[in-house]
């Protein structure tokens, strides 16, 4: 047993320990008090301190686990083998098969990569050294095929039964890189990840970008100007967010393709240009700033177009923050859209690069799960660092 | 005019020179579209041809749509959806929120672990929960037939998760999971088989996906609800002798009411549109198609196969339709019962 698992194990352990003393110890002081008090809610309301914050530690770290454990398993899996990802029951750590043989030749044992799987007995299977395990390369620098072997006379041939197996704990990142240039084994061109992840950037950007513009010049207008008609253009912005979008699809479809928008960043980008939520979100934000400050910008000559970009705005950054945070999550998340308006490769966006790998590798989930670590660990990463804007933002959206 | 009358003229155009950016957009692909699929509904439009050959079928298109058992099934499965992870979602959430209110250290930090599903996308959550879910190699009969198998002793048995057409009410009573045994419940539902057995197992599954999902995003605003009540109440009823449920049923429940409104119309608009983690985790529609949300049906018949545009219009129409009626309903009934502020 390596170092890292008994490492594991002793953590396991602790661990362990820790919860059958603390909960006997609670159990323990309820029960005696209930005993001695006969009064089991007066016992649950006067608990010691620790006591209490023991038992809700505790239920919250259950369902700690329960949030945390599709990720682990998902970065786990994307370290696996397709073997030790369809083992059963579950391997919990990062484990991969690895094959030794002698070559041909004779000398020492070398890792190699089984190539195919022998369909009967006494069969002699293709295999190559795991350092000459390299994919064919196109002009264009992108990988042809996980199954064209760049220097073909590296392989050579081997009794399947002559090959030692180990398991052994992986940290390398094949998965990733195979996940990554995936795509390519489609006859969709020359697109891999990097593609995806450059079309979603761009044009989550650009949306959200334009939606916090256009947004904090509308949401202005319905704070703080005085103009005919306001009322009822208010409730004819807010009424659009009563309606599915799914009812826009069809004739937003319609409408790109006679403007020969389809497949383009504009059909990605024009029409999320703005967002209602946002212009609601900021217009109950701009109402809370004070009217003196425009009164005396107005003593000083500011033109009104100035006033909101010079004082507003830099006041209400936090809602600006909060909004484009969420205006740009809705965009990189958004599937469906993406998924109707564009059809070549080069337009496509990460979810729908992500779907089709999906549908082309269903039974590889070790690639998958490195496929899904692309798309959901950069949120992640962000979200530890802007969590207090992601979170007071939500909790304000909710407290009208 | 007078001075003050071009004043306010002046403030007019602004504001409306203001609002023109951000309008243009919405007549553009909001108001047109709404209108364009209106008229379209009525027609016979398909991809093959041009918009402006359209002939007008009237309400047969409409009749159409809620004859064909297709359709049925899958307003049905939208239905169940709503009416079995609204509530679970609201439940895990305030519970969540309930222990996160308490007096503890680390709230933050389990806050950020219980709100961090939240961010994460749909589609690679659902590729991860398929996996979960997996028949052969899922967490999810390995958890099983540690209950079974090592607990009750009795021997291994799968469960199809994805795969498994059953309701969950019909799997847990008729067939019970745990048991060998058949269930209590008789074999004839009585016709009421689709009410009686429930959402499949299947898009229970999904269901229990979204609630991992958003359960940490409505736990936030019921922790920011929770927040604001003023202490000051419980004080008044720990002297009144209020402990424990009769605090929770009368200060907690009540003060909460705003809070659980708006997040109750949210969700259930929100699980009336779902559509990513139904056409991700069963993307042929689910066993019998028992998990296919109208959002998934109205894209299948818009834009696979013949590309029936104007039905599709009319799909997306009747469920607008619900969705308000809904959200109107919701309003009328839960309105008189919220209390606002103190």
């Amino acid at each position: 047993m390596s170092a890292l698992a008994v490492a594991f194990k002793l953590i396991g352990y602790a661990l362990a320990g820790l919860l059958v003393i603390g909960n006997l110890v609670s159990l323990l002081s309820i029960s005696m008090g209930g005993f001695l008090t006969r009064d089991p809610n007066r016992v649950l309301n006067h608990l010691p301190r620790w006591s209490k914050s023991f038992l809700i530690n505790e239920l919250l770290a259950v369902g700690g686990i329960i949030m945390l454990l599709p990720f682990y398993w998902m970065m786990v899996t994307a370290f696996k083998d397709s073997r030790t990802a369809a083992a059963s029951p579950p391997i919990w750590t990062p484990i991969r098969y690895e094959y030794e043989v002698v070559p041909p030749g004779g000398g020492n044992p070398i890792k190699i990569v089984e190539l195919e799987v022998a369909k009967q007995k006494g069969q002699l299977i293709k295999v190559v050294p795991v350092d000459k395990y390299e994919f064919k390369q196109t002009d264009s620098g992108g990988y042809v095929s996980t199954h064209q072997i760049a220097d073909p006379a590296a392989i050579f041939m081997v009794d399947p039964d002559k090959v030692v197996e180990k398991k052994v704990i992986n940290l390398n990142l094949d998965n990733f890189r195979r996940a990554w240039y995936k795509p390519e084994d489609s006859t969709r061109g020359q697109v891999n990840f990097l593609t995806y992840f450059w079309v979603s950037i761009v044009s989550s950007a650009i949306a959200t970008g334009g939606t916090l513009i256009t947004a904090a010049l509308a949401a202005f207008a319905f704070a703080r100007l005085e103009f005919y008609g306001k009322n009822f253009l208010f409730y004819l912005v807010l009424g659009t967010m009563m309606v599915p979008g799914q009812v826009l699809l069809i004739p937003n479809f319609l409408i790109l393709s006679k403007l020969h928008w389809l497949d383009t960043y504009a059909a990605l980008t024009v029409p999320w240009l703005t967002s209602v939520f946002t212009i609601f979100l900021m217009r109950q934000f701009f109402m809370t700033i004070p009217t003196d400050l425009w009164d005396a910008a107005r003593v000083d000559g500011i033109s009104r177009f100035r006033y909101l970009w010079q004082v507003v705005v830099p006041l209400s950054k936090p809602v600006f923050i909060t909004a484009g945070i969420f205006d740009f999550l809705n965009n990189w998340n958004s599937l469906l859209w993406p998924l109707i308006v564009t059809s070549t490769p080069g337009r496509r966006t990460l979810m729908v690069g992500l779907q089709n790998l999906n549908e082309e590798a269903a039974a590889e989930f070790h690639m998958l799960m490195a496929a899904s670590c692309f798309a959901i660990l950069p949120v992640v990463i962000i979200f530890f660092f802007m969590q207090r804007f992601f979170i007071e933002g939500i909790a304000r959206t909710g407290l009208k | 005019m007078t001075s003050r009358g071009k004043r306010q003229l002046g403030e007019s155009l602004e504001g409306y020179a203001y609002l023109l950016p951000a309008g243009i957009i919405l007549i553009v692909f909001w108001y047109l579209p709404v209108i364009i699929s209106f008229a379209m509904s009525f027609g016979n439009v398909t991809a093959l041809m041009p918009l402006d050959e359209m002939k007008f079928v009237g309400a047969r298109q409409y009749q159409e749509v809620l004859g064909t058992a297709q359709f049925q099934q899958s307003l049905w499965n939208t239905i169940n959806y709503a009416i079995y992870s609204v509530p679970l979602t609201l439940v895990v959430a305030l519970a969540a929120a309930m222990l996160l209110n308490q007096p503890i250290k680390g709230r933050n930090f389990w806050r950020t672990i219980y709100f961090l599903p939240y961010i994460t996308t749909w589609v690679a959550i659902s590729i991860v929960f398929t996996y979960l879910f997996h028949r052969e190699y899922g967490i999810g009969n390995w958890l099983l037939n540690i209950v079974r198998v090592d607990l009750l002793g009795m021997r291994e048995a799968r469960l199809e998760w994805l795969f498994e057409p059953r309701g969950i009410w019909e799997i847990i009573l008729y067939q019970p999971i745990l048991g060998e045994k058949r269930g209590l419940v008789p074999p004839m539902w009585g016709g009421m088989d689709n009410i009686i057995s429930g959402p499949s197992l299947s898009a229970f599954c999904i269901i229990l996906t979204s609630v991992w999902r958003d359960a940490g995003y409505y736990m936030v605003i019921f922790l920011a609800g929770l927040q604001n009540i003023d202490k000051s109440l419980y004080e008044a009823a720990s002297i009144d002798g209020a402990t424990g449920w009769k605090r929770f049923r009368h200060i907690t429940i009540p003060m909460l009411s705003p809070v659980t409104f708006f997040l109750s119309i949210i969700s259930v608009i929100n699980a009336l549109k779902v559509f990513v983690p139904q056409f991700m985790m069963t993307p042929t529609g689910g066993p019998d198609n028992t998990t296919t949300p109208v959002t998934m049906y109205l894209y299948q018949a818009g834009f696979t196969g013949e590309w029936k545009l104007s039905y599709a219009c009319a799909v997306a129409y009747v469920l607008t339709v619900i969705i308000l009626a809904l959200t109107i309903v919701q309003n009328k009934i839960f309105a008189k019962r919220v209390e606002y502020g103190h």
